[in-house]
């Protein structure tokens, strides 16, 4: 019996193919992406990548509406401060996601959902740490069902 | 007419969630709504109202018509319907009163048939209000708060330490048969006890602060009312929020939306509010544009244009948005500002 | 308080006949004990129904939005907290204040009806008198005397600003600021909270999130939520649709907390007016208590010259997600 328990248990785990949305920087974290890629590192095709102006151009709203829609988890990447194409903008990422982040995980959301990094353009290898990181932590926590729109199918 | 100890209560409770859904007040914190029975709720009997009117189980604030899917080039519908037949209990007369007005828009041609269905799904029992309370005007609209109220299948007084239980149609009548074991024949001494706390009540209530709103003494027709000067001062400290339309056991507007959830998604009725600026947006816009036309669309609405349609007025005097509203424009407030109002009783 | 009532309309009256505002913003009493609104006064003679009690709970400042006003000269009574508000508005830049006259007024502390309902002291209330740190309630039956600070709001028992930030005159003597529960006490129910696990606190929040029916009292009665149109009421942008969804109830309220972060005083009119009570201060104060720890200590509506600690940064600011890295302090 146990035997075919643990057999349906593994069945399952890899049954879970979990969506992760990534808020990456035009300037630093997408060529990140990039450089990881014709570096041909690993990271797993689960990471959907969504490309922004900055990283403050990313709202609250944007971290929300993907955990609404089927994200298992949410990663906003953007330049290392003092880096910003923009001068300022990742300063004001800092304050604003540094405040989402304990918000959400005061609301009771799993921290590991939710990630915000500092990745450039030459960081081909941290981007795919980061990617692999928040998805192995995501696949051990199981699929979001917080915060989750129950009407939406993925 | 039957009785049954407060003490036996839970059982009772039980017997009828056997084969109905059950739907009580029931206290989560410091607010008092109907809510499904479960082993253990906090029943609360002695609360004179709920935050939220029972209008929520007849018309539920969120209603879905029908789901689709698409599957291929094929999109499959599927109207939903409601299961299970339910059982209200506690309702106050005011609020059953409000279930007649809402079945004179939903029930007249052309019959809304979901509506329909809920109402014929449940069946209601009312509770006797022996203890209004100051912000009650129920009388205003000639609704008698100990009375057995016409439309309750079942009703009910409380006098402390009993429960009289009076079935009043066919319904009520099959459903108290069932219930047989549980409930037993009054004696002449219940019977001569609830007739003197009726008897007590009139005092109450010409005791209470509201006793003298009169809607009926509003003078004047429908142009004259919409184009007094009354609604230039009543509307400035209204701060659009819904509250008074959504705790209001008669207030039914309501929008139907879709929901898109990605191939599949579902039709929904919800309830929509005539103080929301998006109210009743059409391609051209909005026709009230302003928050004074919102005001004076929903007081007119229950004041005149229900009562037009339907000879009542769209209020039972319930008191929820007197005690609700965050700077108390309430319809005490505008009926009396109309001139409804009378100097004895 | 009497004595206040009187020199208020008494200063009402010259304001409007002087010709100095065009209206005067203060409240007037209904016809229920507790039953103190916001009144606009526009002529003398009106003035006589404005009154000055315990029950005058509503900030007047949110009525003071540029577009509601248009060009007209206002007068305004404002409280401790209303002043912070208006101050906060001022600097979100939603209020004229070449326009706008503010008559301060100390705040004793305002009574909670549901408290005073709770003591069932509300059966044949006619009227409550204020008489130093005592409440008397006088009914039909005779007087009760209360201590007040047994049936003021809670968030007055916390208040710290009780005298007004900021006005043209002030009426009245100023009341001692200290406040009847410690001030660094208010976070104590947040850290209640954070000490649960995330199981706990999801269950926590979800039981009152799903409560809301979505009103938006809490956002209308709000001064931070001052914006000309609300992005919830935006309809062509579809960010939150009108069905009762667990997830849409739990968007909205997380996303009405954080577009206040920052500009949020703390004065707890948001869950006064829930009507299914859920407890928005402990979003709002979470939030605050954050800020404090990593922006340093900041009270929004304080000083409208500062800006507010979202619109502004430090370029070795702290953060919450990185540990130790490039331009973080950790946490």
């Amino acid at each position: 019996m146990s035997v075919i328990a643990n057999n349906a248990a593994v069945k399952n785990a890899q049954a879970f193919e979990p969506l992760i949305v990534a808020f990456c920087c035009n300037w630093c974290s997408y060529a990140g992406a990039d450089l990881a890629g014709t570096s041909r590192l690993n990271y797993p095709a689960n990471i959907k990548i969504i490309r922004v102006p900055c990283s403050c151009r990313v709202n609250a709203n944007f971290v929300l509406r993907a955990f609404q829609r089927g994200a298992d988890g949410v990663i906003i990447a953007g330049c290392h401060p003092g880096d910003c194409h923009y001068m300022t903008g990742n300063y004001y990422t800092r304050r604003r996601f540094s405040l989402l982040k304990n918000l959400l995980a005061y609301v009771g959301i799993e921290e590991a959902r939710f990630k915000v990094d500092w990745i450039s353009a030459s960081e081909g290898n941290k981007f795919a740490d980061v990617m692999n990181g928040v998805l192995e932590k995501v696949h051990k926590l199981g699929p979001n069902r917080k915060l989750r729109d129950s009407r939406w199918r993925r | 007419m039957k009785k049954i100890a407060k003490d036996q209560l839970a059982l009772l409770w039980e017997k009828i969630d056997q084969n109905y859904q059950l739907f009580l007040p029931i206290a989560k914190e410091k607010a008092v709504n109907f809510s499904t029975w479960k082993e253990g709720a906090e029943v609360d009997l002695d609360a004179l109202r709920t935050v939220n009117s029972p209008k929520n189980i007849i018309f539920p604030q969120t209603e879905t018509y029908l789901t689709f899917k698409k599957e291929g080039k094929k999109l499959g519908l599927e109207v939903v319907s409601r299961d299970e037949e339910y059982v209200v209990f506690g309702v106050r007369p005011c609020d059953v009163a409000s279930f007649k007005l809402l079945d004179n828009v939903f029930l007249g041609e052309p019959v809304d048939k979901f509506y329909e269905e809920n109402r014929q799904k449940g069946l209601i029992i009312s509770q006797a209000c022996l203890n209004p309370e100051e912000t009650c005007f129920c009388n205003a609209f000639a609704i008698n708060p100990e009375s057995a109220p016409v439309g309750a299948d079942v009703a009910t007084w409380d006098l402390g330490d009993l429960l009289l239980w009076e079935a009043q149609s066919e319904k009520g009548k099959a459903f108290t048969e069932a219930l047989s074991d549980l409930l037993e024949d009054v004696s002449e001494d219940d019977r001569k006890k609830l007739d003197e706390v009726k008897a007590g009540i009139k005092d109450k209530l010409e005791d209470l602060p509201l006793v003298h709103v009169a809607p009926e003494k509003i003078e004047g027709g429908l142009k004259e009312i919409f184009a007094s000067e009354v609604w230039d001062e009543l509307y400035q400290r209204c701060l659009g929020c819904g509250m008074c339309t959504y705790v209001c056991p008669t207030c039914h507007c309501y929008d139907l939306k879709d929901y898109n959830g990605n191939g599949c998604g579902e039709r929904f009725r919800c309830w929509d509010s005539c103080m929301f600026s998006d109210f009743t947006m059409m391609a051209h816009g909005n026709p009230r544009t302003t928050q004074k036309e919102r005001v004076r669309q929903r007081f007119m609405h229950k004041l005149v244009y229900y009562p037009n349609n339907y000879e009542s007025y769209a209020c039972v005097g319930c008191g929820r948005c007197t005690e609700r509203c965050p700077v108390r424009l309430d319809i005490v407030k505008v009926i009396k500002k109309l001139g409804g109002e009378r100097n004895e009783l | 308080m009497e004595k206040i009532k009187e020199e208020i309309r008494q200063i009402a009256r010259e304001a409007l006949t002087g010709k100095k505002v065009d209206i005067i913003l203060a409240w007037e009493k209904g016809p229920l004990w507790y039953d103190s609104y916001p009144a606009f006064f526009t002529k003398e003679e009106e003035v006589d129904s404005l009154t000055w009690d315990s029950f005058c709970i509503n900030n007047l400042s949110k009525y003071l939005l540029e577009e509601t006003m248009a060009d007209k000269k206002v007068g305004v009574f404002v409280k401790g907290c209303d002043a912070l508000a208006f101050n906060q508005m001022m600097q979100d830049n939603r209020i004229r204040r070449d326009n706008v006259v503010v008559y301060g007024l100390p705040c004793p502390g305002m009574i909670d009806p549901d408290k005073v309902r709770a003591k069932r002291l509300n059966r044949g209330l006619t009227e409550v008198k204020q008489s130093g740190d005592e409440l008397i309630f006088v009914t039909k039956d005779g007087e009760i005397t209360v201590p007040a600070h047994e049936v003021y709001y809670d968030k007055c028992l916390y208040c710290h600003y009780p005298n007004p930030v900021v006005y043209d005159q002030l009426i009245g003597e100023k009341v001692a600021a200290e406040t009847a529960l410690d001030r660094s006490e208010r976070f104590s129910q947040v850290e209640a909270l954070e000490a649960l696990s995330a199981e706990e606190r999801f269950a926590y929040w979800d039981s009152q999130f799903s409560k809301c029916m979505r009103c938006f009292a809490c956002r209308n009665v709000c001064p931070a939520c001052s914006c000309e149109r609300c992005t919830f009421d935006d309809d062509d942008l579809d960010i939150l649709g009108k069905a009762r969804e667990d997830s849409e109830d739990q968007f909205f309220h997380l996303i009405r907390a954080y577009h206040v972060v920052g500009r949020c005083i703390d004065c707890g009119e948001c869950s006064r007016v829930c009507p299914q009570d859920i407890p928005l201060e402990k979003l709002n104060r979470k939030l605050i208590k954050d800020i404090n720890a990593l922006y340093g200590e900041y009270q929004a509506g304080l000083d409208p010259s500062t800006k507010a600690p979202l619109v502004t940064y430090q370029l070795e600011d702290a953060d919450s997600f990185t540990a130790g890295e490039k331009g973080g302090k950790g946490t």
